[in-house]
């Protein structure tokens, strides 16, 4: 078999996949899957967006992330999406003097649909859902411990030790066009952990790059700026 | 209307929330059992003070200035708890047994205790903690007919037991 033949098998044994596949959905589902019948084409384009509730916590704070994301737009109906970003933290805590460092990229993938029954207007209100990951390498000190019985020293530090992430995000947000190709919007998400790891076990860690601090509240929200592209 | 309520929600979401999560028990210590021979817990009849040690066994008073001792004058004990140290791969600790009432009681055992210290992290809103696993225990016999580790993990836990003492019958 050729490349080309192969290639034309594995394009046809997916098609037929996906005819199979959307037989067996339930009639309900092929609805809410389906798109509203009108003469506006299916594909609309690209948006590229920038949070700056991230960006913001970064220049405030000791921890945040700069975050980007890509959606596609269908029919301003379903916008598949990927988040990518970069989250970061470098917190000395001035009770317990413990020092905490992490620096790593962070992905989100999902889909959003636009709950709106005027799909094709300047506003759009979304809902929608992400899988997201993270792999990343944490430090943890605490330099001057003294065992409070024996006196010793007793330093505590975890120096690069690898961690993993993996959550899912329930998302709604609204999307409104300001002027042209640019429209401003704001999320609000709700997060479950779904699995992590821990090198060494030594027990959780604080600040997740794109999931935020472990422990805090699982709501976490942004506020984009959006270009269509 | 949707246009105001986009930036209404900047503000909202920039003012997270936070909370402090740290363990209600975050101490980290021994829990010792008394048994008879048969494996029954008992009470000790004698009078118990626990003083850590030096590496060699013998006796510390005071470490840098303060008070070494470690359980104090501790009398029909069935269980008890005692500190771990932080990060050092043996503790010694010297048991002392009292009873006037008993032909004038006064016995002493040595207890080394091996282990492997982890470092522990909730938060960085709690305090550094070390976790460790007992990896042997070895004593002196004159009041202590043996010690055997129950469960070598130590950790937050307060109630599991990790050692089982069995003073000698004769006591």
């Amino acid at each position: 078999m050729t490349l080309r033949q192969f290639i034309s098998t594995s394009i046809l044994r997916a098609a037929i996949s996906i005819v199979v596949l959307s037989a067996s959905v339930p009639a309900s589902a092929q609805k809410f899957f389906s798109f509203q019948k009108d003469s506006v084409p299916v594909f609309r384009g690209f948006a590229a967006s920038f949070d700056l509730v991230g960006a913001g916590l970064m220049a405030l704070s000791d921890n945040g992330q700069y975050e980007g994301a890509l959606r596609i737009n269908l029919h301003d109906e379903w916008f598949p999406i990927v988040e990518a970003g970069l989250g970061k933290a470098n917190h000395d805590d001035e009770v317990t003097k413990i020092h905490y460092k992490t620096s790593a990229p962070y992905f989100r993938i999902g889909i959003d649909k636009n709950l709106l029954k005027d799909k094709h207007g300047p506003y759009r209100l979304y809902g929608g859902l992400r899988y997201a990951f993270t792999s990343y390498k944490v430090d943890i000190a605490r330099q001057g411990l003294q065992d409070p019985v024996w006196q010793w020293d007793a330093d505590f530090g975890i120096k690069d030790a690898k961690c993993s992430y993996h959550w899912l995000e329930a998302v709604v947000g609204v999307d409104a066009q300001i002027v042209g190709p640019v429209h401003l919007g704001w999320s609000v998400r709700y997060k479950r952990r779904i699995a992590h790891s821990e090198e060494g076990e030594f027990g959780n860690t604080w600040y997740v790059p794109g999931f935020g601090k472990f422990g805090d509240t699982r709501l976490g929200g942004t506020f984009n700026v959006i270009i269509d592209i | 209307m949707m246009k105001r309520l986009t930036y209404l929600l900047l503000g909202v979401v920039m003012a997270a929330c936070s909370s402090i999560d740290c363990p209600v028990q975050s101490t980290v210590a021994t829990l010792y059992q008394v048994c008879d021979s048969t494996g029954t817990q008992m009470a000790l009849s004698d009078t118990m003070t626990v003083v850590s040690a030096r590496q060699d066994g013998t006796e510390a008073t005071l470490i840098d200035g303060q008070d070494a001792t470690l359980y104090n004058k501790g009398f029909g004990l069935k269980e008890f708890t005692l500190p771990i140290s932080y990060k050092h791969p043996e503790d010694v600790l010297v048991f002392h047994f009292d009873n006037s009432n008993n032909k004038d009681l006064h016995v002493t055992d040595t207890v080394w205790i091996k282990k492997e210290d982890y470092p522990h992290f909730e938060s960085v809103d709690c305090s550094a903690a070390f976790f460790h696993t007992i990896t042997d225990v070895k004593f002196t016999r004159h009041y202590i007919d043996s010690i055997v580790i129950k469960n070598p993990s130590v950790t937050y836990d307060s109630q599991t037991v990790h050692f089982y003492l069995y003073p000698k019958s004769s006591n």
